[in-house]
């Protein structure tokens, strides 16, 4: 076995970690900022704003990821930019389109399993369409999405393994670069899935606790709180 | 201004063709074996043998927490390190089946775990053995829930298919993009490749949809 090959080029292995996160906290903030404003589109009730949101989350969750990583990188970006963007621009905008499109079906979920009597509340508070949303629905619907969202995230962060077919010098294609001069894959691809792993199975298991924990609970604890404050 | 080229997509329509059938039977086998590992994957982890389920469990938390890509470079380089030498075909099949099964093993656990446990005492309690309790009682009502996120996972087989070209498998992906990569036709075989996908995973979509219709028990509104 040639476990040394990684020791040897630890630092160039941690550069392209280091890549792959900021790609995914990137695509995370992005897709999670697109995915809110067409969850909350998919769900109004104009006819034609929620069909268009709708028809835009279809067509994005029906395509493979690799499709829009390809395509952007070499079709869109230089057609809009003149030039070649940068491999970890496209990618980031890949990840961002295609990852929205689901957090906008998991918003909608959450939106869609918001009481009534909420809404109704609010209304009758005198609180316009706006400060709804801002105030009253997406807090109590955001904190009933986090495990399914933070699935959706490990989901993206192992996407972004992906990046590295148009180029991109991440954790995968700086795996590639090493075994493609030694010749021994095997080790180089068991300590990257390892580490993925270890970055993922951390996130799924804090998913895993979340869903354990109902936000009424949490709520309470913050209204006791408030009680012994005031 | 961008010229679209029609003709281009009419004359490369052989090599599309033959890079569908590719994706479909490479889908198809793939689903079905995965299927098959779902259910043994569940049933091996409802057996209370300690070492089994630790085993399993481990599997796959490991399967899925880490991308299919590189999944597939392991199974691709590393099977020939045990003696096993497969046509990259064979090794996109086995990875996606192992992927893809970990993951509808997943959905069947939700599906096992929402059955009320009654069901399972009141068949032990008829004399059913634990297989005829999985087969006869649990698993028809577990199989009328999970439906709707079988059928996702099927969809999700279908779009992570198209990773088997970076194995060098000749699939529709892999057609799509030579095209584009080759001949500078970004757009054409964009625009084919997102139509062409969006029907195969259209007619999983309508098929689970009408299975569910079909299966649905009347007057009990499913979902886990």
């Amino acid at each position: 076995m040639y476990w040394k090959d990684i020791f040897e080029n630890f630092d160039f292995l941690m550069s392209g970690l280091a890549v792959t996160l900021q790609l995914a906290s990137l695509a995370i903030i992005g897709s999670l900022i697109c995915g809110i404003v067409f969850g909350v589109l998919r769900h109004s009730k104009i006819p034609v704003i929620s069909f268009l949101a709708g028809a835009y989350i279809e067509f994005t969750r029906s395509i493979p990821l690799i499709l829009f990583i390809v395509f952007i990188h070499f079709g869109f970006m230089p057609l809009i930019l003149d030039e070649p963007s940068s491999f970890f621009q496209s990618a980031c905008i890949a990840l961002i389109v295609f990852t929205s499109a689901y957090v906008a079906e998991i918003v909608r979920g959450g939106l869609n399993s918001i009481d009534k009597g909420h809404i109704d509340a609010a209304k009758s508070l005198g609180l316009n369409w706006f400060d709804r949303m801002i105030h009253v629905i997406l807090p109590i619907a955001l904190t009933r999405m986090t495990p399914a969202l933070v699935s959706q995230f490990i989901s993206l962060i192992k996407d972004t393994s992906l990046a590295s077919t148009i180029g991109l010098i991440e954790f995968t294609r700086s795996g590639e670069i090493i075994y493609e001069r030694t010749y021994h894959e095997l080790e180089i691809l068991v300590f990257i899935a390892l580490t993925y792993f270890t970055i993922c199975g951390s996130l799924s298991a804090l998913s895993k606790k979340l869903e354990s924990k109902p936000y009424i609970n949490r709520d309470s604890e913050k209204l006791k709180r408030l009680k012994e404050l005031a | 201004m961008y010229e679209f080229d029609i003709k281009y997509i009419i004359e490369s329509f052989p090599y599309i063709v033959k890079g569908i059938g590719l994706t479909i039977f490479i889908s198809v086998i793939s689903s079905i074996l995965a299927f098959t590992i779902a259910l043994t994957i569940a049933f091996l982890r409802r057996t209370n043998v300690k070492p089994v389920t630790l085993l399993i469990g481990l599997f796959v938390e490991l399967t899925r927490n880490t991308p299919l890509l590189i999944q597939l470079y392991i199974y691709y380089k590393g099977l020939p390190n045990i003696g096993l030498n497969l046509s990259p075909i064979a090794c996109g099949i086995i990875s996606l089946s192992l992927y893809t099964g970990v993951f509808i093993s997943e959905v069947l656990r939700a599906g096992l775990n929402s059955i009320a446990h009654e069901q399972y005492q009141a068949a032990r309690g008829l004399g059913l053995s634990d297989i005829q309790t999985f087969r006869l009682v649990t698993f028809p009502q577990a199989l009328r829930i999970i439906i709707p996120p079988l059928g996702s996972q099927f969809i999700n087989l279908i779009k992570n298919s198209s990773l088997v070209s970076f194995i060098a498998v000749t699939d529709l992906f892999y057609v799509i993009y030579k095209g584009a990569v080759d001949d500078f036709m970004f757009f054409e075989m964009f625009i084919t490749g997102a139509i062409i996908y969006m029907a195969l995973t259209g007619i999983v979509a309508f098929f689970t949809n009408l299975i569910e219709q079909k299966l649905k028990i009347p007057g009990k509104a499913g979902s886990i």
